[in-house]
């Protein structure tokens, strides 16, 4: 058994430090084509952590996920060869259209089906497998007992987010800037970095933190994903392919996290695998987690039949 | 030497239809295709869907008129969804359905190899917006792509130029705020699967905006601002009615109205209008006007504002429902026509609506035939005078100051 631990990356300082926590491959890219990216990396700076990569014996993978409108897509053949250039390991594609390229151009360029909410069974994962897709990235929404499905029908890998944020709602509007433009004539800040979150007004509890880039509005679910104490069940399952999404979390803390999670693939792959381990680790990923932000399982442990 | 003239080519007026009912006024109306969802796969667990017989003899009708009949399965599948689909789809290439739309790959392959000879279009849920995507589905053998209502007229005509994949695009109706099917808000904030039926718009709810807590404490922005307005994502409504001559030129082939939840006046009256619009820009593209009743005739179904959503700009904060809502004159439906008796100008109407003596009401027919009169009398089915019709679906009698048709429908402001 051997466990690929995918990590997003917010600096090449931080690059250094997850690869040598024991990160498998670095996930980062540019703001044009990724999506929801903790750093917006330049052409040289991607090659850089490539080429860092690579130094260690590990992976990158790069984001090339958004919706592609045409005016990306004009854009889009001259990146895709530079990073067959610098020799990137996979790319994310979420627009079927980008797909469409690599093959037109006959690019060497492997690509995981990254369609968010659009990737939700084996049947849709294997359809991609058979387009030349590596992998895919299942959606938040699929709970384990659906997972436990999928084993052994999977052509191709099947990537689980394990810890990080979950998007429940991209708009190509920009929903803040037209709303503060209804309510006051002064312009905001309505990226990352101005931190604001949405709550029902009967449901004090609820947190959706939202903002605005050049793909839209970005919107997230309340509680940000944790799924350290049951991968066990996952790799039972064969889903051996981990992401850890540190677009809330940043700087040391993100690479702690890594740790933990590099410490729970070792001890699965060395038989050490404990409940308590599991456990301690999780309250490490707690402690190390962001103040102002909460984890839970998502839809891990839900019922299929409760969500319909 | 003359121009030579370039060839247009006739769009289809593609309606929705949530019941066999609305199928089949739809096409009365002037519909070229219609859509309708069947009893699995679909997005609309409410709408009204067709069991199979419905839709055998909804294709019945559409074929003796000429028009089209398309099936949504747009469901994206979880573990075990997809079962039967493929005799689904079969069932439904047997009965003589012109296209199934879905979005779902899974769905996709399971209908190219279970059930050839059936004509898959992509749904709008996959969010299709640029030129390369629609040839990746071509290559698929796909016949027609419906565009993400993100798309601009400008990417229209770029993509016309460069492929040949038929183009469906919504021209009118409700918009979803996110790309279609990138937004699990319901299954998050009510586990509801928004791309298995069960969206309850929670974008259409109201929100309060924060900052992030500042020293322990959240500091609500929604309270600090001039306007007392909660947040919210409610987008208003589309209407093309303006545009025609450019979706046309820009090789737009299927004019979608969306609504399969939406009511029998709005099928017809939408319906009516654009096919009224574009019989007259294909019979005199030069001299084309786009006439003011058939904005005015929109209005009259309209439940929310009207805008062209992406295809001039990104929509701002005018195109979403911020504050006092502007007051859109409401019709109501109130009867439609039977029959008619030429010789002594007398309608027999089947009640939809109460309605009473001395009220303004509106005839209107397919081919945009309209007239106003007022009520003067009216009979019930024994002869005797009323001065109100209160009883839905009675059957009435009337005096008409112009002739009617079968079918017509009459409708008076609220």
């Amino acid at each position: 058994m051997k466990i690929n631990i995918t990590a997003t990356v917010e600096s090449i300082s931080q690059a250094e430090k997850l690869l040598e926590a024991g990160v498998d491959t670095l996930y980062f890219g540019g703001k044009t084509f990724g999506l929801r990216l903790p750093y917006n990396f330049s052409l040289e700076e991607q090659q850089a952590l490539t080429e860092l990569s690579h130094r260690f014996g590990k992976k990158v993978t790069i984001a090339v996920n958004g919706l592609m409108h045409p005016e990306k897509m004009a854009q889009l053949p001259e990146y895709l060869s530079f990073l067959e250039g610098i020799q990137a390991d996979a790319v994310a594609v979420g627009d079927p259209g980008v797909i469409h390229v690599i093959r037109r151009d006959n690019l060497q360029l492997p690509f995981i089906y990254d369609g968010h909410t659009m990737v939700t069974s084996a049947r849709q994962m294997n359809f991609w497998y058979k387009r030349g897709a590596i992998g895919s990235v299942v959606a938040r929404e699929v709970p384990y007992l659906e997972l436990k499905e999928m084993k052994n029908k999977l052509l191709g890998f099947g990537e689980i987010l394990v810890y990080g944020a979950t998007c429940i709602h991209q708009s190509k509007r920009p929903l803040l800037e037209n709303y503060f433009n209804f309510v006051e004539s002064e312009a905001r800040d309505t990226t990352r970095e101005s931190d604001l979150f949405l709550s029902e007004p009967k449901k004090v509890e609820t947190h959706y933190s939202i903002y605005e880039d050049e793909h839209g509005t970005h919107i997230f679910a309340t509680n940000d994903l944790n799924l350290m104490e049951h991968l066990d069940k996952l790799a039972d399952l064969n889903f051996l392919h981990w992401k850890l999404e540190g677009l809330y979390t940043p700087g040391d803390n993100f690479v702690e996290i890594a740790k933990q999670f590099v410490e729970a693939r070792e001890a699965l792959e060395q038989g050490r695998w404990s409940e308590d381990l599991a456990q301690e680790l999780s309250k490490n990923v707690s402690s190390l987690h962001p103040d102002k932000r909460a984890l839970d399982t998502g839809f891990f442990l839900m019922s299929p039949e409760e969500v319909k | 030497m003359g121009i030579v003239k370039k060839q247009l080519k006739r769009p289809e007026v593609l309606a929705p239809a949530g019941t066999l009912e609305k199928l089949k006024i739809a096409i009365h109306y002037g519909a070229d295709a219609v859509y309708i969802g069947g009893d699995a796969y679909g997005l609309r667990s409410r709408a009204g869907n067709f069991s199979f017989e419905e839709m055998s003899e909804g294709v019945a009708f559409a074929k003796k008129h000429g028009a089209k009949v398309y099936v949504a399965a747009n469901m994206v599948t979880h573990e075990h969804d997809e079962e039967g689909a493929g005799e689904f789809f079969r069932r439904l290439r047997d009965i003589g359905i012109n296209a199934v739309i879905i979005s779902d790959p899974a769905l996709i392959e399971i209908c190219a190899m279970d059930a050839p000879g059936l004509p898959i279009h992509l749904s709008t849920q996959s969010s299709a917006t640029n030129v390369e995507t629609l040839e990746f589905w071509k290559n698929e053998g796909l016949e027609r792509v419906v565009l993400a209502r993100e798309v601009s007229m400008e990417e229209i005509k770029t993509m016309r130029a460069h492929t040949d994949v038929e183009i469906e695009a919504f021209i009118h109706g409700a918009m979803c705020i996110s790309y279609s099917g990138r937004c699990t808000l319901s299954n998050h904030m009510s586990k509801r699967d928004a791309n298995r039926g069960g969206c309850c718009q929670s974008c259409r709810w109201k929100y309060d905006l924060y900052e992030v807590p500042f020293a322990g404490k959240r500091h609500s922005l929604t309270d600090e601002f001039d306007k007392d307005e909660p947040f919210s994502m409610s987008a208003v409504d589309m209407s093309m009615i303006e545009y025609i001559p450019e979706l046309i030129e820009n090789g737009v082939d299927s004019f979608k109205i969306e609504g399969r939840m939406k009511s029998i006046h709005y099928v017809s009256t939408v319906a009516n209008v654009y096919k009224a619009a574009v019989n007259s820009y294909m019979e005199d593209p030069e001299n084309y006007i786009c006439k003011q009743e058939w904005i005015d005739e929109l209005w009259k179904v309209a439940q929310r504002e009207l805008s062209t959503g992406f295809y001039f700009s990104t929509p701002s904060e005018n195109e979403q429902l911020f504050g006092e809502r502007r007051k859109i004159p409401s019709y109501s439906f109130i009867g439609e026509v039977l029959s008619y008796d030429e010789k002594t100008k007398i309608a027999t109407v089947r009640q939809r609506n109460h309605f009473s003596v001395g009220d303004d009401i509106e005839f209107y027919g397919p081919g945009f035939q309209h007239f106003e009169q007022t009520v003067d009398v009216m009979w019930n089915d024994e002869g005797e005078s009323i001065d109100r019709a209160p009883n839905p679906m009675m059957v009435l009698t009337m005096p008409v100051v112009q002739p009617v048709s079968v079918g017509d429908m009459i409708r008076k402001k609220k």
